[in-house]
């Protein structure tokens, strides 16, 4: 007996987060990371005009928060009360200041949606009620945007914050993780963005704004990879739980979903597209497509392994 | 001489952390400061005499009017009969199916408690008056927020009323009506001692003065409420 008493049963009976916030995560993410590249891009280029980009963006980011307010709601263990998140506050929760982020977050979202898809609102007759809307929120579009790019990367960063407040589970319980979630929002959203921008708002292939995002895309890879790296060193060479956690990376199906999924797709797929094929193959619509998919399908596999075997690995 | 290193390091460690911790520890207390004259309800379970007979899971099942199949707290059974050794319940030396070492698994009453922390809403939160961890149904909204937390596992959704549950000490069910809880009360081999640690005079004070006893995971910082006294096997 060396002073020690423990035990490994629960009373919760299995995971207490199951896929519907793996999916929220990702929408979250997707939602403001497009946003934000958007937004970086409107700034940094000074434009003024709606861009097909900057349209796309905006879509995006408004279908999937709602999407993912969707999900967050259904995984209530009754949807009903959902109005008790919003009437009571804790400000010691994380969740709590989300709730308040993502209050404000998303009607910003909304007008800068209306702002963004002015044009086609206005040639819809069935959405003419919206133009005076537009017209008399015009006055307040710079600080509207501004406001919307903090919170959409606070609402990347949330998420993080969110899960790793969870002091149990090793994978999960990491300070890197907010800055994983915002390097990955960023590239699934602005590759879920970009290919909403080329199919729907004809934007060209090899566009100038198209050039500075495949750009951008590289640096925010590798940064993603490093905060990957980052976490699994720390499991590696840390205490006997973390170790543990670390089994995570190889053995079991997760360990697939990550090495398939996260690593695979996530980055092999990009990275060969771009790289290992020829260069009218790489410049081709194909390709800027798979690569896509690629970018998303990795970041949402990345949610799924970080929250399921995050959780399968409690100390 | 060892030791006398190990002392001289432990010391200086001591004055160089004091400097860097001292102004942290004013802020890192979230919780209400613990007051002295407010009591600090606390329970011992003694793993020498509990039996497993599962009879304190169904007193609290009952007093708290909890849906089949959910209780508030379980018994993990630790071991079997060790081989070679006489069991101390039937003295055989042979399998002899009687289980031996059981742990109760429960909410542990943290003094700094993750799911009133991390709760939105204020659904988990401590009792004003006697400092116990519980719920305010009306408002919980079953995020399943506090369950992630707990570094216990020791919540659960109640299928009946949708919102999260917790062992408060029979708080709205026994102590309400000046009882202890049930499952103390029920425990026919005082395996189960509940009372007020800030109270020197109570039993349980008393009684931790005098036994040794352990936290369970104290290293997560929640400072459980609930001691453990483990069998402790004498000799070779
Ligand atoms: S054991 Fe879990 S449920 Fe109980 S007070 Fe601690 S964190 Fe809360
Ligand atoms: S499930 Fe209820 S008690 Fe638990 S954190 Fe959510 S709102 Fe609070």
């Amino acid at each position: 007996m060396d002073g020690n008493i423990e035990f490994t049963m629960g009373l919760s009976d299995g995971l207490a987060w199951p896929w519907p916030i793996a999916v929220y995560l990702f929408f979250a993410g997707i939602s403001g990371g497009a946003l934000a590249t958007a937004l970086f891009l409107r700034f940094y280029k000074k434009q003024t005009t709606n861009t097909p980009f900057y349209k796309a963006a905006a879509l995006i980011s408004f279908v999937t928060i709602s999407l993912g307010m969707l999900c967050l709601v259904l995984d209530l263990t009754n949807p009903l009360f959902f109005w008790r998140i919003l009437v009571y506050y804790n400000l010691n929760s994380v969740m709590s200041i989300g709730v308040i982020a993502l209050s404000v977050y998303i009607p910003l979202v909304a007008v800068i949606a209306l702002f963004a898809l002015e044009e086609e609102i206005r040639s819809i007759p069935a959405l003419k009620a919206l133009v005076p809307v537009i017209e008399k929120l015009k006055g307040i579009r710079r600080p509207c945007e501004v406001s919307v790019l903090v919170l959409a990367l606070a609402v990347c960063a949330y998420t993080g914050f969110l899960i790793s407040a969870l002091v149990r589970f090793p994978i999960i319980n990491t300070s890197v993780l907010p800055a994983l979630f915002i390097a990955s929002g960023i590239s699934a959203g602005a590759a879920a963005a970009k290919m909403l921008a080329v199919s729907v708002f004809k934007e060209d292939l090899h566009s100038q704004d198209m050039k500075i995002l495949h750009g951008a895309e590289w640096p925010i890879m590798i940064a993603e990879m490093l905060f990957i790296f980052m976490i699994v060193t720390s499991l590696m060479t840390g205490n006997a739980g973390a170790q543990s956690a670390f089994n995570a990376f190889h053995t079991g199906q997760w360990a697939a979903v990550f090495w398939f999924g996260v690593v695979g797709l996530g980055f092999g797929g990009p990275l060969l597209l771009n790289f290992a094929t020829g260069k009218t193959f790489s410049h081709s619509a194909k390709a800027f497509y798979l690569s896509g998919v690629c970018a998303v399908a990795g970041m949402m596999c990345l949610r799924m392994f970080i929250l399921y075997a995050g959780q399968l690995y409690a100390i | 001489m060892s030791e006398n290193i190990e002392r001289r390091r432990f010391l200086k460690c001591l004055g160089a952390s004091s400097l860097i911790l001292a102004p942290l520890g004013c802020s890192s207390v979230k919780e209400g400061e613990s007051d002295a004259n407010k009591p600090h309800y606390a329970m011992v379970f003694d793993q020498n005499k509990c039996t497993g007979c599962g009879e304190c899971k169904e007193a609290c099942n009952l007093a708290n009017n909890l849906p089949e199949g959910k209780s508030r707290l379980l018994m993990e059974q630790h071991s079997g009969g060790l081989e070679g050794q006489s069991c101390p319940h039937c003295g055989k030396t042979t399998e002899c199916g009687c289980e031996r070492k059981f742990v109760r698994v429960s909410c542990q009453q943290c003094k700094n408690a993750p799911c009133v922390t991390v709760c939105p809403t204020g659904a988990a939160h401590r009792d004003e008056k006697t400092g116990i961890v519980t719920m305010d149904a009306a408002k919980c909204a079953g995020c399943k927020y506090c369950i992630a937390a707990c570094p216990y596992d020791a919540r659960f959704i109640n299928k009946e009323t949708d919102v999260a549950d917790n062992c408060d000490f029979c708080l709205n069910s026994k102590l309400a009506i000046g009882e202890l809880p049930a499952c103390v009360q029920k425990c026919r081999y005082d395996a189960l001692i509940f009372g007020d640690i800030n109270d020197p005079t109570s039993y349980i004070s008393k009684l931790l003065r005098v036994k040794d006893s352990v936290r369970i995971k104290p290293g997560f910082g929640t400072e459980p409420s609930l001691r453990y006294i483990p069998i402790v096997k004498l000799g070779v």
